[in-house]
C-alpha cells in the first residue's frame, strides 16, 4: 500500500483520505486507528515475580494466541505472557478481523503469526509460531478455521 | 440427536450400497453367488461400522490416529462377535475368521490411508491461504 504524508503547518483541521479498492482488513484497521477505535488489551504479567502492579497495553499484532485456562485468560506475546480480564468469546468477537480465530474451546490464534500449520504423526495438526510454541487446531474447530481463512482470503482480494 | 441419526442412516446407505456392489461385480468376476444369509452379513456389518465411525466427536482430545486403531478395535470387536453368534447356528471355518479379519482391515487400511492424505493436502492448502494472507498484509 503507497503512504503519502504531508506535513502542513497551516492546516486547521488534521485528516486522513484513504483510498482503496474494497474493504479488506487492513482497511477497516486503518479506520480504527485513525477513529481511536483500534481494539487493546490491558494485562498484566502472568509470571507474579514480574508483576510490578502496573497494566500494559497490548495491541492485537503483538498477540500470538489467547489460552484461557483455569477460567483465566491469558495473551501470549513475544515479550511474555500477559492475564487478561476479557473473556475468549469477547476477544473473538472483537478481533476477528484482526486475524484472530478459534481453534479450541481455549484457544484463539493470530494467524498472522503463523509460522506453519504441520500435521503430526498422530494425525493431529498444530500451529507453529514465530516464536517457536505451538497449538493444536482442534478437530471440532477444523471446518470452521478453513471456512476463516477462505472468508479472510475472499474480503482480502 | 436428529442430525446424528440423518447422517448415520446416509452413512448406512452409502456403506451398504458400496459393499453390495463391489460384492456383486466381485461375484460377477469369479462366477461366486451370494445367499441370503450373506447380504444380511454384510448389512449387519456395515451397520456397525458406520455406528463405531459415527462416535468419533467422542474422541475429540484423542489424536486422530489413536481414534482410528479404537474405532477399528472396537468395529473388528463388535463384528466379531456377531460372527460368533452367527457361528452357534452355522459353523464358520478357521479360514473363514481370517478372510472376516481380512477383508474387514484391508478397505479399513486404505480409508486411513486416504484420510491421511487428505489431511496433508488440506494442511498444504491451508499453509498456503495463510502466507497469502500474511503476504497481502
Amino acid at each position: 500500500m503507497k503512504l503519502n504524508l504531508f506535513e502542513d503547518k497551516n492546516l486547521n483541521e488534521e485528516h486522513v483520505d484513504l483510498y482503496f479498492t474494497n474493504m479488506r482488513p487492513v482497511i477497516s484497521q486503518i479506520i480504527d486507528t485513525v477513529n481511536s477505535e483500534r481494539p487493546t488489551f490491558s494485562g498484566r504479567p502472568a509470571d507474579e515475580d514480574l508483576d510490578d502492579w502496573e497494566e500494559t497495553i497490548l495491541d492485537p499484532g503483538d498477540i500470538y494466541y489467547f489460552d484461557y485456562v483455569d477460567r483465566k485468560l491469558f495473551a501470549y506475546t513475544e515479550t511474555g505472557v500477559f492475564r487478561l480480564m476479557n473473556t475468549l468469546g469477547s476477544c473473538e468477537e472483537m478481533l476477528w478481523n484482526y486475524g484472530f480465530v478459534r481453534v479450541s474451546k481455549s484457544n484463539l490464534i493470530n494467524i498472522y503469526k503463523i509460522k506453519q500449520l504441520k500435521p503430526d504423526i498422530n494425525m493431529k495438526v498444530y500451529a507453529f509460531f514465530d516464536n517457536g510454541e505451538r497449538i493444536c487446531i482442534n478437530r471440532s474447530y477444523k471446518k470452521a478455521f478453513n471456512e476463516y481463512l477462505q472468508k479472510m482470503r475472499r474480503i482480502n482480494q | 440427536m436428529k442430525e446424528y441419526f440423518k447422517k448415520l442412516f446416509l452413512g448406512i446407505c452409502i456403506s451398504y450400497t458400496a459393499v453390495s456392489v463391489t460384492a456383486a461385480v466381485s461375484n460377477a468376476i469369479t462366477g461366486m453367488e451370494n445367499d441370503n444369509s450373506n447380504t444380511l452379513i454384510m448389512f449387519a456389518f456395515c451397520v456397525i461400522a458406520s455406528i463405531v465411525l459415527s462416535l468419533y466427536s467422542l474422541f475429540d482430545n484423542v489424536s486422530p490416529l489413536a481414534m482410528m486403531i479404537i474405532q477399528y478395535i472396537a468395529a473388528c470387536f463388535f463384528c466379531g462377535l456377531l460372527l460368533f453368534a452367527i457361528s452357534r447356528i452355522d459353523p464358520i471355518s478357521p479360514r473363514g475368521w481370517f478372510e472376516y479379519y481380512r477383508s474387514f482391515t484391508i478397505p479399513y487400511i486404505i480409508i486411513a490411508g486416504v484420510f491421511y492424505y487428505i489431511l496433508y493436502k488440506e494442511v498444504k492448502e491451508q499453509n498456503r491461504l495463510i502466507h497469502e494472507l500474511q503476504e497481502s498484509k
